[in-house]
């Protein structure tokens, strides 16, 4: 079979493709048929089984916001994922609650996509309602006035546009809070 | 019986060229454009590097913010020096080890200049913001149909070639290149087509899925032609085992695409998918294996030879970036380094290793090699060659090195919930400073290579003694 495919192009050709196509379809075209819960929106109301709630999609204020988001890079430093570590769900806590896991399902509307690679950051998965707007605008318009020793850079030009610095905080407001996760209720508008 | 074809490969190439008169013209194009972005674009990695420690640096400017720059620097290295040089490289060897000409020298002209459109639209897209938001997949969908067509006219001209050869039997080079032609074309489109149409995790295993393939799947055997290639013509000694080659060229096919889902390990995928892609990830190891393995072998009893030869020195260097990186990969899938590992500074240090460490060195030693050919006169200086080799050697060692031991410490220090986040990003505040001056050594590899590829282009001196041993 070596020699044979050693002299054919067309041989190579057609051995190279299908060895590609059965790994490439059993990755890509498979899974989301077989796990479904990739494409159904979270919800949940029995508390029985965890955090309840309902992902919403967003609002269009919410996804101005979200492509500025996407246009500065903000997810090449900020992951949004609790992974299944505990560390994790300790990090992306608040006041002594450990956040949920991050599910599939939390993740529906998103595109594209903000899962991140890299943490130069804090992770941003449950960031919404941790803090309130006056600190999002001096925390963009110099970080290290907030977080001495930060390395995120100034954004003033989102500061300095009403309306874009609206819809980023409302996006951000909105970050991991399909799940209901905190008991005292204490998000920040 | 399967070695002697390799030297018979060999022998018969040599033939040829004194009887067939090639003429390179897209290969020079490419070649030059290449460089220059490397040049260009190794400026804006120094400027990100900077501002790791000085984050206000040029800070209040939109267009010059981290966030824009850093796509810019991605895709200006990944399409506008590597693919690109890789691209040269192989319109100049393709024909060789055919035996005859490139099928077009028009479409590989108009190939080249497709090429630069994408590359200057990138840079123009990217720092005004335009921004597709996924990884490797930034470009704008105008400039990704352009790389299509400059994709489809490359291959059509490799392939033409191919199936014109004078010697039947094929090289494995040209089975690595015909790889990545196809190979590239289904990743590509998978990354910046089909994800436009899935949204969330399933849009985030697309874009994995082309992430780790574009590396394993474009660049991996892309380069890997031009180590096949250079190494047994650099060192005068013929390949070791062409059937060794052949079951890392089969399994590199069959394994690779099923790994995406490990850039994922302990998020929000289904835990099934990720221990297949861990599974496969191990599975890496034999395509690796067989070919450093083939290198070695093939080199043993000529390492003297690296002492003077700069173009082998960079492929053997190569050879070991490629082993310990395509070692840490699979490393970094298993769960409990993934734990530690993941997200942190010592995953940019992984990249860099197989970006720069392997497969640009391999292009980067195809370049000094070829350019003699290309330009009918001898490399301009030997000495400034092994200088870029030793500013690149120094500057790429402490870069890859201090991102590892200070991502393992700061991976350590997350998995502390105790320490709060702010202290992890100032503890690694050394290990920025030390990784800005290592870039600014391998920025000074790029001046001195950039340098003598234009020399060499543009005949500077050639009057003068020295220059190339290439024979």
């Amino acid at each position: 079979m070596l020699g044979k495919a050693d002299t054919s192009a067309i041989w190579a050709f057609a051995g190279a493709l299908g060895l590609f196509a059965i790994g490439g379809l059993l990755t890509t075209v498979a899974p989301p048929l077989i796990d479904t819960s990739w494409a159904k929106p979270f919800e949940n109301n029995d508390p029985a089984k965890g955090p309840t709630g309902k992902l919403k999609p967003y609002t269009p204020l919410e996804l101005k916001g979200r492509a500025i988001y996407v246009r500065e890079g903000c997810w090449y430093c900020h992951t949004q994922q609790t992974r299944t570590l505990l560390a994790d769900t300790k990090r992306s806590g608040w006041r002594g609650v450990d956040s949920p896991v991050s599910t599939p399902d939390e993740f529906v509307y998103d595109a594209p996509h903000m899962f991140g690679t890299k943490r130069t950051g804090p992770d941003l998965s449950r960031v919404g309602g941790k803090y309130d707007e006056q600190w999002h605008r001096t925390h963009f318009r110099n970080p290290r006035d907030l977080v001495p020793g930060s390395i995120m850079p100034p954004f003033p030009w989102i500061v300095d546009d009403p309306e874009e610095f609206k819809a980023m905080v409302a996006y951000l407001q909105t970050l991991g809070r399909a799940k209901d996760w905190r008991p005292a209720n204490d998000y920040e508008q | 019986m399967l070695a002697q074809i390799s030297r018979r490969e060999l022998s018969g190439k040599a033939a040829a060229e004194g009887a067939l008169v090639h003429e390179d013209t897209t290969s020079r194009l490419f070649m030059l454009s290449s460089v220059g972005y490397f040049f260009i674009v190794g400026i804006i990695a120094l400027i990100i590097a900077a501002k790791f420690v000085i984050p206000d640096l040029m800070g209040t400017v939109p267009w010059l913010t981290y966030g824009r720059l850093r796509p810019l620097h991605v895709n200006g290295m990944l399409f506008g020096w590597l693919l690109a040089c890789d691209m040269s490289l192989t319109y100049y060897l393709i024909p060789r080890l055919c035996g005859v000409k490139l099928w077009s020298e028009k479409l590989g002209v108009a190939t080249a200049v497709i090429w630069n459109i994408v590359v200057l639209g990138a840079v123009v897209s990217l720092i005004l913001g335009y921004n597709q938001g996924l990884e490797y997949a930034e470009l704008p969908m105008p400039l990704d149909i352009l790389v299509v067509a400059a994709w489809i006219m490359y291959g059509a001209n490799l392939f033409m070639t191919i199936a014109q050869r004078k010697y039947s039997a094929m090289y494995v080079s040209i089975w690595y290149v015909m790889g990545t032609v196809l190979w590239t074309a289904f990743v590509y489109l998978t990354g910046n087509f089909a994800t436009m149409f899935a949204t969330g995790v399933n849009q985030a295993n697309l874009n994995w899925m082309y992430v780790h393939n574009a590396v394993g799947l474009i660049f991996t055997p892309i380069g890997l032609a031009l180590a096949y290639y250079y190494i047994p013509k650099t060192s005068g000694a013929p390949l070791y085992s062409h059937k060794l080659s052949m079951i890392g060229f089969w399994s590199l096919a069959f394994v690779y695409v099923w790994t995406g889902a490990h850039h994922m390990i302990h998020g929000p995928i289904s835990q099934w998918l990720q221990t297949i892609s861990i599974a496969f990830s191990v599975m890496l190891l034999i395509p690796v294996w067989s070919a450093v393995y083939n290198f070695f072998t093939t080199i043993k009893g000529q390492w003297h030879q690296l002492r003077d030869n700069v173009p082998l020195k960079f492929l053997m260097s190569g050879v070991v970036f490629y082993l310990l990186t395509c070692f840490q990969g699979p490393m970094h899938s298993l769960r409990v380094v993934n734990a530690i590992v993941s997200k942190t500074d010592w995953i940019p240090g992984h990249a860099h290793m197989a970006v720069l460490g392997a497969f640009s060195f391999f292009a980067i030693a195809g370049t000094y090699y070829t350019l003699p050919s290309l330009f009918g006169r001898p490399l301009f200086s030997q000495a400034v060659a092994n200088w870029s080799y030793w500013m690149f050697m120094i500057g790429g060692l402490g870069f890859f090195v201090t991102l590892w031991l200070g991502g393992f410490w700061q991976g350590w220090q997350w998995n502390n919930p105790a320490i709060p986040f702010i202290d992890t990003v100032v503890a690694l505040k050394p290990v920025w400073t030390i990784r800005l001056g290592s870039g600014v050594l391998m920025f000074t590899g790029i001046a001195l290579f950039a340098y003598n590829v234009l020399a060499t282009a543009l005949g500077v001196g050639s009057e003068r003694e020295g220059g190339s041993h290439v024979g």
